[in-house]
């Protein structure tokens, strides 16, 4: 009664839902991580301001739900840009893949940002103390001594996060971004295979995230070593 | 005069743990600062190079004045070599790395000068066969002596030791010992935070004895260890030469 050899004729579609769903979780993660590692070094810093913004933008991100940061910035956003600079840059658009990359960034950097200071906070602190003596500066310290060993310790949550950020990017589909899930509910709901095609994006995720377990798994063994 | 320290006092809070210090170093002087464990003799080695701040008082290093706008603490710290109780080895670099970091990073050496620089010291602590070791590969004794090569590379004019031996195996003892008895008869500037006073019986020109913040008592280790002057001492002696 299901039709399993017909989802042939839906892979180019369903192809194209992957590349969205992959191409957003790439590059918002990337922004994310960057975006993290800035925060979580904020939350650790001596300055009260750079404190207070990181530690201000983390609870903000994470005390919203993913789904209403994702319609607030594809339909609020620009409402309110546009209501204050219209005179300088003319009607502001956000596209959905756009909006859709800015909301995984945003996410997964508030959380990254949190990894990063853990494990940056976990690191012996006679490691500085014996870089400095060494005459080395703040920053050199940071680079060569407390990031390398903190970056190892920060593996298996940053795993966790990347997953999580991936399964995030579905609930873009309601900001009509057109990955995975937007292009099954699109088939489903013209040819009625609703069993044939949401078993299939399920399996087109499961394959995604645990090639990324297989991945961070091979990486966390080198780095062992 | 490579040390001066004048009227020196650290509060960590409302706590004073130095209580007016002053003491001198000279060059190619071997000091060791002895005392009962929360005598403040720790923290007077870490206000040195600043890794804890003097609340107030007087330091000079080298005729370089700790806290004076012009001078640069790195650069101080980069003439100072210190040796931690920890060993605080670098654990994702080998031995080799370890020992180079400073000099490229710091003093901007090449590579090339600075393995070569890195193979010698490693040679001088008799451990070149473990230059492509990590430290966890290494014992106590042997990443201790990797510690003060690591120190060495940078050429310092003094060198800082905290209890270098304290958290070592009594059989490994020895060979960090044996390695700073060969670095005072060279002629290196150092002041040891010890417990070993066999060691400093043996390599000190002079022994400073601290407590409760205050050097109580100074001189050639024969007097302070013969016959010391102070009641705490005495007792603090006694106690302690007893027992080893």
């Amino acid at each position: 009664m299901f039709d399993w050899a017909g989802i042939i004729d839906f892979m180019p579609q369903l192809g194209k839902g992957l590349y969205y769903t992959l191409l957003i979780s790439v590059v918002g993660i990337g922004i994310g991580f960057g975006l993290g590692a800035v925060l979580g070094l904020g939350r650790i810093a001596k300055n009260k301001f750079l404190y207070g913004l990181s530690s201000v933008f983390i609870e903000l991100i994470r005390g919203t739900p993913v789904l209403v940061q994702a319609i607030w910035i594809y339909f609020a956003l620009p409402l309110i840009l546009n209501h204050f600079l219209v005179d300088i840059f003319g009607q502001i658009k956000i596209g959905s893949v756009t909006a859709g990359i800015i909301v995984i960034a945003i996410n997964s950097g508030a959380y990254i940002g949190e990894i990063v200071r853990g494990a940056i906070q976990g690191v012996d602190p006679g490691q500085v103390e014996a870089g400095r003596s060494l005459g080395l500066t703040g920053k050199q310290t940071m680079r060569y001594i407390v990031w390398p060993q903190a970056f190892k310790r920060m593996i298996p949550p940053l795993g966790n996060q990347f997953i999580i950020s991936i399964k995030d990017t579905s609930l873009l589909s309601v900001i009509l971004v057109p990955e995975l899930i937007f292009q099954g509910r699109t088939i489903a709901a013209n040819h009625f295979n609703a069993v044939e095609i949401y078993t299939t994006v399920a399996v087109f995720y499961l394959v995604i995230t645990l090639s990324l377990s297989m991945v961070l798994r091979l990486l966390e063994r080198r780095l062992n070593v | 005069m490579m040390i001066e320290v004048n009227d020196l006092h650290k509060y960590f809070g409302e706590l004073e743990v130095l209580k007016g210090i002053d003491f001198n170093v000279e060059e190619s002087e071997v000091v060791c600062v002895i005392g009962p464990s929360g005598s403040g003799k720790s923290t007077l080695l870490r206000c040195l190079n600043s890794l804890e701040e003097k609340t107030s008082g007087e330091l000079i290093i080298d005729g370089d004045r700790i806290g004076d706008k012009r001078v640069n603490i790195n650069d101080i710290r980069a003439e100072v070599g210190m040796v931690f109780q920890q060993f605080n080895l670098f654990p994702h670099k080998t031995v080799l790395e370890n020992i180079m970091l400073a000099p490229m990073k710091v003093r901007k050496t090449s590579r090339k000068q600075a393995k070569a620089k890195a193979m010698e010291l490693l040679e001088k602590v008799g451990l070149q066969d473990k230059a492509k070791a990590y430290p966890r590969q290494l014992s106590g004794g042997q990443q201790q002596r990797v510690a003060i090569a690591r120190a060495l590379a940078m050429e310092p004019k003094v060198m800082l030791f905290d209890e270098p031996t304290s958290a070592l195996d009594p059989e490994l003892v020895g060979e960090v010992l044996e390695v700073m008895k060969q670095l005072a008869v060279e002629g290196m500037t150092m002041v040891v935070v010890t417990h070993e006073m066999t060691f400093a019986r043996e390599v000190a020109d002079r022994v400073i004895f601290m407590d409760e913040g205050i050097v109580m008592e100074e001189g050639p280790p024969e007097e302070v260890f013969v016959n010391p002057q102070n009641e705490r001492a005495q007792s603090f002696l006694k106690q302690i030469l007893e027992t080893q």
